[in-house]
């Protein structure tokens, strides 16, 4: 901003006007998406989520012909399973290149010797990259949808919609996440690495783990459906299952314990873990960030 | 004796008029008591057709004659939620037409719209609202109950009747009839029964059979309840094409077998179920053997569920497709005594991993599932909270990986089909399918294009450099 300085023979000698906040924080937002577009990582994510997708698609609906009875259902559930492994690990390496990749290049104290806040360059950067991810997500489910609606007609539209709608909110809060790591990082190299290590974790060590302590410490349904409801990747799964069957009964005794004692507010409160998902790494990632040096 | 019925309803309908006026919507008149039924049919001489009138007929009405009484012009038996609204006391009796509603809701004395306590009763096209019980046959052989629609009062499951009740009526017809919200359509102690095209949803047990010898069950669709068939001590019963989907409850089987001998279970469609075939100790007598052929049982979360002690089945020619565990044993166990084959032709199931080299359809592999997730799932039901994740997936990997850790498979077919039987195909219908998903995806592609035009081009969100609007 600095670089507009005002003309010598102004009347009014000016300092450089301070743009609003909010207006800083879309122009980083503009950049970083812009920067998103350009780079291998988004082309290839993109790319390989939409073939997953397609393949998915294709797969679940080849053993019925074009029979679309419960085709959805199938291709939800082989959907879910590739949603749980691929967008976390996206959005964890998107988020974890992020702050640590301007911090390697050099540009970070760039970027912060221009008048604004750390917290607005930060947000920024979020926002961008959200917006980067979901349409990553709706290429992939878009082609992805013409598939089925070629193949099977139109059998579940709005369960595929809020599909859509929780995977995104999934991505968000894993970009979250994958962006505090980026703060605490000061190589590239260590913040994949930990972005790796923590999808590894949610991904399978965490689920393993605690099918170990149901087995050995006889969990209640309770306890085990409350610590699964912890883990974000379960909470994603479990409130897609919801909207598509209107209950959790699919799984078994912890599904319809859920259902059957937090009944109509069960989505909402796994969508509040993911949103906790969300906003917890990123205010902290705030925080550490104002609080940090840039280098 | 035709002359003076035909005189009698020719005079009953013209004092309706001349009451009434011009032919006025059924609720213009006022109710009258059910009484004025009773005297029509006092003079009506037996075998008659009576025509009432358009109008609310209130009370408790007990039919001792073999008459034909005609609903068709608009009329409705309001029990005033007291007893059964209409008692069938004699042979021969038809009622059809009518609107019967409001029967009590006493649990004890079990009051129905229409009981039937006589034989030869033809119940048809009635409309039956708001009434514990709905059609209710006690003692009354070679009835015909066709195309009536039932829903019963709005309660919870549990406390709800039956919608229809067949209780020791030897050789009757249940046909066309639909069952809404009730608790099942219930058959006891009643054999050669014909039960066709019948529609049971959002009830308990769609069609239940308890010692009921000797049955066909044809045609229905059972969606939405909580078991679709169940059968209990009833022996050589058939069920052919019916459609049973959506049967979820606590336990939402599409077909329970329960101590039945001879059930021969053919063409059946079993979709989406909790369990798509569950089989309780059947068949129990030595000799006596269960066949299921050419049904299609898919997209359930147990395609079929035994328990261990389960023998002398024969499975052939039917379709297992992507049911989240294919066959099961309730609790632990194997089904190693029912036969998965029958004169060299088994079943299609959706994760047979072999080959066919010799292209004769039937793969050269036998078919032994072993799932470590599902073996898991048998003794911990908990671990169900998993399905679909990752986890589940490393899991089975793992037991891939290591043979040690591999679980004896629950079955051997030794003629596993490598395509899906087109018989087994042709008992489901496919549902109409609109576009909308193709419009759904058009939108998604729309709005990331879209979201990369404006993050790219939107002056305010230009690049840093430029500097900031003044």
């Amino acid at each position: 901003m600095s670089t507009i300085a005002a003309p010598a023979s102004a009347v009014v000698p000016t300092r450089p006007a301070t743009p609003k906040p909010l207006s800083c924080v879309a122009r980083f937002a503009g950049r970083e998406f812009r920067d998103a577009l350009a780079s291998k990582w988004f082309l290839l994510y993109t790319v390989a989520f939409t073939v997953l997708a397609v393949g998915v698609s294709f797969l679940s609906l080849s053993g019925v012909g074009s029979h679309g009875f419960a085709g959805f259902g199938r291709t939800a559930a082989g959907l879910l399973n590739l949603v749980m492994l691929v967008v976390p690990l996206m959005a964890l390496t998107a988020g974890a290149g992020s702050i640590a990749g301007e911090r390697e290049r050099g540009t970070l104290l760039y970027l912060l010797a221009q008048p604004v806040s750390r917290t607005q360059v930060l947000l920024g950067k979020h926002l961008g990259l959200s917006a980067a991810l979901v349409c990553s997500l709706c290429i992939g489910f878009g082609v992805s949808a013409g598939v089925l609606a070629w193949r099977a007609g139109g059998v579940g539209v709005g369960a595929f919609a809020m599909l859509v709608a929780f995977t995104s909110l999934l991505a968000v809060s894993m970009l979250s996440v994958g962006v505090l790591i980026s703060v605490v990082s000061r190589r590239t190299a260590i913040s994949t690495g930990l972005a790796l290590f923590v999808w590894l974790t949610l991904v399978f060590v965490s689920d393993l783990g605690l099918m170990a302590s149901s087995v050995v410490f006889k969990l209640r349904v309770q306890e085990l459906f409350g610590l699964a409801s912890l883990n974000p990747l379960q909470a994603f799964k479990m409130a897609v299952i919801v909207n598509m069957n209107a209950s959790l009964d699919v799984l078994g005794p912890a599904g319809a314990y859920a259902s059957q004692t937090l009944g109509g507010s069960l989505p909402w409160i796994l969508a509040s873990s993911l949103v906790a998902w969300t906003l917890v790494p990123l205010g902290t990632a705030v925080l550490l960030f104002e609080k940090r040096g840039s280098v | 004796m035709l002359a003076t019925a035909c005189h009698l309803i020719a005079s009953v309908v013209a004092v309706a008029a001349t009451a009434q006026g011009p032919p006025a919507p059924q609720q213009a008149s006022a109710p009258q008591p059910v009484s004025v039924v009773e005297r029509m049919i006092d003079r009506a001489a037996p075998g008659d057709e009576l025509r009432l009138p358009a109008g609310v007929y209130q009370g408790n009405l007990v039919i001792r004659k073999p008459i034909v009484l005609d609903g068709s012009a608009g009329v409705v038996f309001d029990g005033l939620g007291k007893g059964t609204v209409i008692t069938i006391a004699a042979e021969g009796v038809t009622v059809r037409r009518a609107t019967v509603r409001a029967s009590g809701q006493d649990v004890a004395s079990e009051p129905a719209a229409i009981f039937v306590g006589a034989g030869r009763a033809v119940i048809e096209s009635n409309t039956i609202q708001d009434a514990l019980f709905g059609i209710d046959l006690r003692d009354a052989p070679q009835c015909r109950v066709r195309g009536n629609t039932v829903r019963s009062k709005p309660l919870d499951p549990e406390r709800r009747g039956d919608g229809i009740r067949v209780w020791s009526s030897h050789g009757t017809v249940v046909e066309d009839n639909v069952v809404n919200d009730a608790r099942d359509m219930v058959f006891w102690y009643s054999e050669d029964l014909r039960v066709t095209r019948n529609t049971v949803t959002g009830s308990r047990y769609g069609l239940h059979f308890m010692y009921s010898h000797g049955s066909v069950l044809d045609g229905n669709t059972l969606d939405g309840n909580s078991v679709g068939v169940y059968l209990m001590y009833s022996n050589r019963i058939t069920l052919r094409g019916n459609h049973l989907r959506n049967n979820r409850g606590a336990s939402g089987y599409g077909i329970g077998i329960k101590d039945c001998d001879d059930v021969t279970i053919l063409k059946n469609a079993l979709l989406a179920n909790r369990v798509g075939v569950f089989i309780d100790n059947s068949p129990t007598s030595i000799g006596s053997t269960g066949l299921f052929e050419s049904n299609l049982i898919a997209f359930n979360q147990v395609g079929l569920l035994a328990t261990p002690s389960t023998r002398s089945n024969v499975f052939t020619g039917n379709a297992f497709i992507e049911n989240e565990e294919p066959a099961a044993a309730h609790g632990r166990g194997r089904l190693m005594g029912n036969d998965f084959a029958r004169n060299g032709v088994g079943n299609y199931w959706s994760d047979y991993a072999g080959f066919d080299l010799d292209q004769d359809g039937i793969g050269d592999v036998v078919h032994e599932p072993q799932s470590l997730f599902g073996a898991m799932l048998a003794s911990e039901p908990n671990l169900r909270l998993f399905v679909h994740s990752p986890a589940q997936q490393a899991v089975e990997f793992t037991a891939r990986a290591l043979p040690e850790l591999r679980p004896e498979s629950t079955l051997i077919d030794p003629a596993p089909l490598v395509a899906v039987p087109q018989t087994a195909l042709a008992s489901a219908g496919v549902p109409a399918g609109t576009n909308r998903m193709a419009w759904l995806a058009g939108a998604m592609l729309a709005g990331a294009a879209a979201l990369i035009a404006v993050m790219a081009t939107h002056p305010s969100l230009g690049p840093i450099s430029r500097g900031a609007p003044a």
